[in-house]
């Protein structure tokens, strides 16, 4: 996905269609190179472009769909069932059940897929645990479904955004409303909000970092990914994942630049839900106004029924039909 | 229990550790072993080797894989498949502390750059389950590293670029894997308002939320190689700086200590050499 080398098809009347080659580790210094870096020091803390959308589906009680960037996640929450597994059973503690699945057009890697379904759904349980209001359905499971349409970059934090709002939208009690977002350090630069190429990179990174540390001081290799999830009212973290090599002053640094995007990403999502809920009333007076002009419309008739009698009424209703000849 | 005053049930202080047990080498069929034993919690690590393929992504790097069984013996919860979410839950996090390169060097495990290279399978098997489980396992798998011996191997090149390996006979002929930068994790737990280390199994239910920090150390540097929150609770950013001074700290002290150790019994050789104990202690 480094490199996409567009080859002329015969078969398609010419069309290019994309292909993969080998990627040396050069190549991946090549793209280094070629990507247009922030400053060491990111000057504005702004998420990307993004869009929420709860109550997408109709077959579910609550559902969202965000899109984050070009990253796109759909989230499913169904109301909690009772427990299959009697073993899972905790005290005085509802479950909480996370599943992530890849679109099959998701991604461009397909090898590395389930083992990535895995982790994603064990961190995103992480995540929204603290955030659910567990102690309201004992003896009950929560299953949050999430599939992602399009990879790029920044899939955790998108995802338990993602959740928050369905969370809200099928209306389980939640604590909070909960953000997240990403942040990585390689070589130096942060990026914010990596993108899926960045995210790529800081993996492939793991054969050349090697040559570097004989070179450079310590704090030159530090390289590595934070995931923050935060709930801003009593400024609590709700998940804070980091993998990579940081020294404790990067960590830190990092993890101060997540909770300020969190903030300025709540305000959104405090903006969708108000949205949603001034929709959801505005559906709700409509159908109260139809319904008020039926009853009025049948209280007619019943006003008619008395003045007129039954007899009369019925031979007025009656239409001729005109395929049937009248005896 | 009386956390503001700094005293727990078992009478230790928050930074505490339970009395520790540390044993290697003691299982014959594996190229390294170690079982440690933390108060109640038990732990027996194999490391088994393999000569496989490297991604061609990373030519000069061996492979390392984890595998956690949670036997139903440690506790009554591991019973059936009651276990395999600890047990997940264990390996992504082991996975996630060694993924750097410069917390585990995976250049040592190198034997033809490309072609052929080391791959080592780190089973840890969980015999008791007494609380502080990601600590006890870690201290395990570093010990278990460092009693690893590969086996010395030397190539011919044969026609048409294909080597052919040859494994020393020699069982004393043996090359061992670096274990300065090898991270621990250090579960920093939350009870009340006050954070602690080293938790027993009672002590674990208590808390809202613990930290795992794994903590690994280059040139005297303390670095952190892979760090989460679990127990399904949040804490204040302040708090959690707390958590990660604290988890640095211990990290550093334990890893001073368990290298100590074990060039301790390293060097006892000969007649000095200690008797395998074992589980008949």
């Amino acid at each position: 996905m480094l490199t996409v080398n567009q080859t002329k098809n015969t078969l398609l009347d010419g069309a290019s269609i994309e292909e993969e080659p080998y990627i040396t580790l050069q190549e991946s210094e090549d793209f280094f190179e070629s990507l247009d870096k922030p400053a060491k020091e990111p000057t504005q803390l702004a998420p990307r472009n993004t869009f929420i959308r709860a109550g997408v589906l109709t077959t579910v009680r609550g559902s969202a769909y965000m899109e984050y960037g070009n990253t796109k996640v759909l989230a499913i929450v169904a109301p909690p069932k009772e427990l299959i597994r009697a073993s899972a059973r905790r005290m005085n503690m509802g479950v909480l059940n996370c599943y992530v699945n890849f679109a099959a057009f998701g991604t461009g890697d397909l090898e590395s897929v389930p083992e990535r379904e895995r982790h994603l759904s064990s961190m995103l349980t992480k995540a929204l645990e603290p955030v659910v209001c567990r102690t309201e359905f004992l003896n009950f499971q929560l299953d949050i479904r999430v599939l992602i349409l399009d990879d790029d970059g920044c899939l955790l934090s998108t995802a338990i955004n993602c959740c928050g709002v369905a969370l809200v939208e099928c209306g389980i009690s939640t604590y909070d409303l909960i953000t997240a977002s990403t942040a990585c350090i390689y070589r130096d630069h942060v990026f914010l909000n990596p993108s899926a190429k960045i995210e790529e990179l800081l993996w492939k990174h793991r054969s050349n970092s090697g040559t570097d540390s004989t070179t450079s001081p310590s704090s030159a290799q530090e390289h590595g990914l934070i995931i923050t999830a935060s709930m801003d009212t009593f400024e609590q973290i709700a998940q804070c994942q980091q993998c990579g090599y940081l020294s404790p002053a990067t960590y830190v640094k990092l993890l101060d630049y997540t909770l300020d995007m969190n903030k300025s990403l709540r305000e959104l999502v405090k903006g969708v839900l108000t949205k949603r809920v001034k929709e959801q009333h505005e559906l709700d007076l409509r159908e109260k106004a139809e319904t008020a002009l039926e009853d009025q419309r049948l209280e007619e008739i019943i006003e008619k029924l008395k003045k007129q009698g039954p007899e009369e009424f019925i031979q007025l209703n009656i239409r001729e039909d005109p395929y049937v000849k009248r005896q | 229990m009386r956390f503001q005053d700094d005293f727990r049930c078992d009478g230790r202080s928050r930074r505490d550790y339970r009395p520790m047990d540390l044993e290697t080498g003691l299982v014959s069929n594996a190229s390294g072993s170690a079982r440690l034993r933390l108060a109640n919690t038990d732990i027996l690590v194999g490391v088994k080797t393999e000569i496989d393929v490297p991604n061609p992504l990373t030519p000069e790097f061996g492979k390392l894989e984890f595998f956690v069984d949670c036997s139903a013996n440690a506790t009554p919860e591991f019973e059936g498949r009651g276990g395999s979410d600890l047990a997940q839950e264990l390996i992504l996090s082991l996975k996630n502390a060694y993924e750097s390169p410069l917390a585990f060097n995976y250049r040592t495990l190198c034997l033809i750059p490309g072609q052929q290279c080391w791959k080592l399978y780190i089973d840890i098997l969980i015999l008791e389950c007494g609380g502080n489980l990601h600590d006890a396992v870690s201290l395990a798998a570093k010990a278990a590293l460092f009693n690893t011996k590969l086996p010395r191997v030397t190539a011919t090149m044969l026609d048409a670029g294909i080597t052919d390996l040859i494994i020393s006979d020699n069982p004393y002929d043996c090359t061992r894997i670096g274990i300065e930068t090898v991270p621990l994790l250090v579960t920093v737990c939350k009870i009340g308002d006050y954070v602690l280390v080293d938790p027993s199994a009672e002590e674990e239910v208590c808390s809202t939320v613990s930290m795992v920090v794994s903590v690994s150390m280059r040139n005297g540097q303390a670095f952190l190689s892979g760090t989460h929150l679990t127990g399904g609770g949040a804490m204040h950013r302040d708090t959690m700086r707390n958590c990660l001074e604290l988890g640095l700290a211990i990290g550093e002290q334990l890893d001073r200590l368990l290298t100590k150790m074990l060039n301790l019994e390293q060097e006892r050789v000969g007649l000095k050499r200690p008797q395998i104990v074992g589980f008949l202690k």
